[in-house]
């Protein structure tokens, strides 16, 4: 024995000890350190190494940015909301008297060539009147001030008649942001020095108490629908491009295996490669959503246009977007390698071919059908938006779109399985997807959600503008458009129908005045709880055209039978009165009696042009009735034209504002819903355009991918004299086949989505053929650029290269 | 010249990937039902020499005589075409098509010639048997062993009745046993379909079982004496 204690291996004896380990790191620090380690590889990996870094990029920006964008659609809406909030104020609950900070304003909206524009006259009353958002004081009298959009208009070559229409003001400045709802908004502030009191209302300052109202069930469906039929495909590629290059990315992991890395480390460097990718595309989104923000003024949906920076998410889910999709990327990377061990001397996979089972992939349709058919069972009743119903809809539709990704492979799998024979280049493809059909089924999974919510929402949106559609449709053929407003006098209507039947185009012009009476009060009866009857004024010429008239002089009265489920009170010799609330449930003010004159005869009322029936109780000849005992009396005017004129419409509409700038305009002579309708449809074709070539570009990949790792196969097929064609159509079948069935799952559950909620909301089925056609159609398409893009490849691989192994 | 009643013969033949000459003036022939083992160290020439007699690639120079064919002067669509009706191939690994069974790999040679599904998979299945792996006619490549796949894979290169079988390394990554056991069956069937057999090779072992070899160095061939 010494007392020198040896050094091990020094002694003779060699120490057989394990090493002893190095004292286990924090896990924060290790994975700190993996993670940066797999960062640097996907920074320095190579071609494949930045390609895979650049897709994942791609696919995670495309993601931030949808989910930015959609997370802007609150605060954008609120935004749009409170600018018209601010600068409105048509008539407050208690008028305040004429004084120095008082107005009138009114509203004096017209329409040129279809397209609505706003028009707010102002008269003050004083020297300190209220000014909207947007102006420093109001313009002068004769003077406007009009949006930049107006104002462009205006001084177009093509708006000559606007102009004349607006001619009676002479443009005095621009209204700015604050005081307009969108960037594209046509307004006007004009300072009329005619406006009465009887044409608009009293304030004594802009802004209104008024809240928007939330989102319909309907139309909260859509917006949920289109997230995620377009956020799906964007997941499955990010799921396919972490995917790429795999087979590189598994060797480098066996060679750190090699010199000691463990299995948990090695996924940690995997999860860090993706992470790399992600940041980018963190990064990449962030720059595409303020790319794309700067192109909202430029849109206009459903009439709302607004500003670059309306379009902008909340804190709090903009850093949630930040945290959660890079993390759902590494997620996706950890995902892959289940069932995946790399090994210091290669990798070895230990997933058991499994075969697909139903049950648990009906799981998320029948949650679907749980909760959608309940709502189409009772559909008999009116649609009830309440928060319950929205959620089921919502859910209900969001879970069957879901459900698809999961039916999928299992429908694959079987369909494939199924398959025999053939000429060889389908035998190939049909053996490979029976092999594995994973890749390309979740390729496909991303088109079926995809194709499946953009026929849903088209279905959905088509029925809800059907009913709006036909009526305009059936209304527009019917060449006529119909004003209303304020009048003193049977004459100045008089007036007011020459000049319109003076106007190029005008066929005929009927008026009449249109004025309300009640009953008299009387102890125990409520006339604020009264409806009013309807009294119109009229020539007997003019009365003819609402009614069979026995004989007529001026100073008759007739009784019509407009109403005979009601008793109004209306009979010959009874006393109304001539001053009833006109808004429901206020309360009357003094009344103003008149007696129905004894002499009054029935007439019997003519349907209107479109077929409705009419609603005058009482039609009295201009002499009948003094019209100083009016109260709120408004023309109506009806004014047919010949569609053949040119601008007859527009030159309709300039007489109207001559006749009175508050003139309110009725008609169906423009369709926004067709142009609405138009812009949608258009939209959702894009938006299946571009899904579909994002998911054409992860096919490629994945083809792509299993053609490099079968590289010495296909030169060893090569060798064998295999033509080129057959492996190209061995390629296109394999890619054909899951997209068909994936297409044709998508069309059932898109057109059974569709008519579940159309159902529900008690809307009309319409399906557009054409529009699933073409949508199909891009499908093929995509099958067939994806196998084009995949021969050079293939051919590339096909070379003898493969067999060389020195 | 073809060397008289030679099946296939090479004169001259060189080529290189990039600087480095991997045949300089190598020259070959091989008469029908011969079995020619092509011997050398690594990186020596032997496989490029069969890939070139095979005319899975054109030399730099040089010509390759097939019969009346001079496969270095055919298109590649007719040197394809030539494959699949005459040649047939033993590789090391990686061959057989994984997601065929080995009854559709060895039936595919004779369906890309055309030959009807039922009748390529009859002949197929009676290859499978004189190679003795009949029972693994419905599996995959991945649920057979290496001997086995060899084997499916002599099968598939026989199936087509070739004239002559370009086999390289075929026994590389079998064990002695199962190594044997295909070559004997390899070189057996081929004498008794009287198929020419290109055996590439650098195990003396697995030459021996050849009627002649030659060893290639630096590119070049040198013809070692026969041992029939």
């Amino acid at each position: 024995m010494t007392l020198l204690r040896s050094r091990p291996g020094t002694d003779g004896e060699r120490d057989t000890a394990p090493p002893a380990l190095p004292a286990a790191r924090r896990a924060p620090a290790v994975w700190a350190r993996d993670l940066a380690m797999g960062m640097r590889f996907a920074a320095g990996g190579g071609r494949e190494g930045w390609i895979r870094t650049a897709l994942t990029a791609a696919g995670v920006a495309l993601g931030v940015a949808v989910l930015l964008l959609g997370a802007s659609a609150p605060t954008l809406m609120n935004a749009w909301h409170a600018r018209e909030k601010a600068r409105e104020n048509l008539g407050q609950a208690h008028p305040p008297p004429p004084g120095d900070r008082t107005l009138l304003y009114a509203s004096a909206n017209t329409t040129f060539h279809g397209t609505a524009i706003r028009g707010r006259l102002v008269r003050p009353d004083g020297t300190r009147p209220p000014v909207p958002p947007g102006l420093d004081h109001l313009p002068g009298p004769g003077r406007m001030v009009v949006s930049p959009a107006l104002k462009e208009l205006l001084d177009s070559p093509g708006a000559g008649l606007l102009r004349e229409r607006l001619g009676a003001y002479r443009i005095a400045g621009v209204i700015g942001d604050e005081g307009l709802q969108g960037p594209r908004e046509l307004t006007y502030l004009a300072q009329s020095t005619t406006l009465g009191e009887r044409d608009g209302y009293r304030i004594d300052h802009f802004g209104k108490n008024w809240e928007p109202r939330p989102l319909t069930a309907p139309a909260t469906v859509l917006v949920i629908m289109t997230c995620v039929a377009l956020l799906t495909p964007v997941m499955v590629f990010i799921g396919t491009s972490v995917r790429f290059g795999n087979e590189r990315r598994e060797r480098r992991l066996a060679a750190l295996r090699l010199v000691g890395a463990d299995v948990r480390t090695t996924r940690r460097i995997a999860s860090g490669e993706a992470l790399f990718g992600s940041l980018l595309g963190l990064l990449g989104g962030g720059l595409l959503f303020l790319a794309a923000r700067q192109l909202a003024p430029a849109i206009t949906l459903w009439d709302i246009n607004v500003y670059s920076a309306d379009v902008a998410p909340g804190p709090v889910t903009a850093l949630l977007i930040a945290v959660l999709v890079p993390a759902a990327a590494v997620l996706v990377t950890l995902v892959a390698q289940r069932g995946v061990t790399v090994e210091p001397l290669g990798v070895v996979r230990h997933r058991p071919p499994v075969r697909r089972r139903l049950w648990w992939r009906l799981a998320l349709p029948v949650l679907s059908a749980l909760l959608l058919v309940p709502l189409v069972l009772r559909h008999r009743q009116p649609w009830d938006d309440t928060p319950v119903n929205t959620f089921r809809l919502a859910a209900g539709s969001t879970l069957l779109l879901f459900g698809i990704t999961a039916l999928l492979p299992w429908l694959v799998e079987r369909v494939v399985g199924r398959l025999r024979g053939g000429p060889v280049p389908w035998q190939l493809a049909v053996r490979r997807l029976q092999l594995n059909s994973g890749p390309a089924t979740r390729a496909v999974s991303g088109i079926t959600v995809a194709v499946a919510g953009a026929i849903a929402i088209h279905m959905l949106m088509t029925g809800m503008q059907t009913g709006y559609a036909a009526a305009y449709a059936k209304s527009g053929q019917v060449p006529r458009i119909s004003f209303w407003g304020h009048t003193d006098t049977w004459r100045s209507t008089e007036r007011a129908l020459a000049a319109l039947r003076a106007t190029p185009g005008v066929t005929a012009a009927h008026g009449t005045i249109d004025l309300n009476a009640g009953r008299m009060p009387a102890p125990g009866r409520d006339l604020s709880r009264d409806l009013p009857a309807v009294l119109t004024v009229g020539s007997c010429a003019e009365l003819r055209h609402l009614a069979r008239l026995p004989a007529c002089k001026d100073g008759d009265v007739f009784v019509t039978d407009a109403r005979p489920d009601r008793d109004t009170g209306i009979t010959p010799g009874a006393t109304l009165n001539l001053n009833p609330p006109l808004v429901y449930g206020e309360p009357a003010g003094r009344p103003r009696p008149w007696t129905v004159p004894p002499a009054a005869r029935a007439a019997r009322l003519l349907p209107s042009g479109d077929g409705h029936p009419r609603y005058y109780d009482l039609l009295l000849t201009p002499a009948a009735l003094d019209p100083a005992r009016y109260t709120a009396p408004d023309m109506q005017l009806d004014v047919d034209f010949d569609r053949g004129t040119p601008d007859a419409v527009e030159h309709i509409r300039n007489t109207a504002a001559r006749i009175g700038p508050t003139m309110y305009e009725s008609s169906s002579v423009d369709n926004p819903h067709d142009r609405q309708l138009d812009g949608v449809r258009t939209a959702l074709f894009t938006g299946a355009v571009i899904t579909l070539l994002l998911i054409g570009a992860g096919l490629i990949i994945s083809t792509v991918e299993q053609l490099h790792e079968r590289r010495r196969l296909l030169s060893v097929l090569d060798a064998h004299g295999t033509r080129r064609a057959t492996l190209g159509w061995s390629v296109l079948w394999q890619t054909a086949l899951p997209v068909a069935l994936g297409l044709a799952l998508a069309v059932t559950c898109g057109l059974t989505l569709g008519t579940l909620l159309l159902t529900i909301i008690g809307t009309g089925l319409a399906v557009d053929w054409a529009g699933i056609a073409g949508i199909t159609a891009i499908g093929a398409a995509v099958i067939l650029f994806v196998t084009a893009l995949s021969l050079p490849p293939l051919w590339r691989m096909m070379r003898p290269d493969g067999l060389r192994t020195e | 010249m073809t060397p008289e009643g030679s099946l296939l013969a090479a004169e001259g033949l060189r080529k290189a990937y990039g600087p480095t000459p991997a045949l300089d003036g190598a020259d070959f022939s091989i008469h029908p039902g011969e079995v020619v083992a092509v011997m050398g160290p690594s990186g020596s020439g032997k496989s490029t020499l069969l890939h070139c007699l095979a005319g899975i690639i054109r030399p730099d120079s040089g010509t390759v005589r097939y019969g009346p064919h001079t496969l270095t002067d055919l298109s590649d669509t007719h040197r394809s075409a030539l494959r699949r009706t005459d040649f047939g191939f033993v590789f090391q690994f990686g061959q057989l098509v994984p997601e065929l069974t080995c009854l559709e790999n060895v039936a595919l040679p004779l369906r890309l010639n055309a030959t009807r599904r039922k009748a390529a998979e009859h002949r197929a299945r009676d290859w499978l048997e004189r190679l003795e792996v009949d029972d693994v006619a419905a599996k995959r490549p991945g649920e057979i062993s290496g001997g086995q796949g060899q084997r499916v894979a002599v099968a598939r290169a026989l199936a087509p009745q070739p004239r002559v079988v370009f086999a390289d390394e075929p026994t590389g990554a079998l064990d002695s046993l199962n190594g044997e056991r295909v070559l004997t069956l390899l070189t057996d069937a081929a004498r008794d379909t009287s198929a020419a057999v290109v055996l590439v090779t650098h195990e003396a072992r697995v030459a021996a079982y050849a009627d002649r070899e030659i060893v290639v160095r630096d590119g070049r061939v040198k013809d070692m004496a026969g041992r029939i």
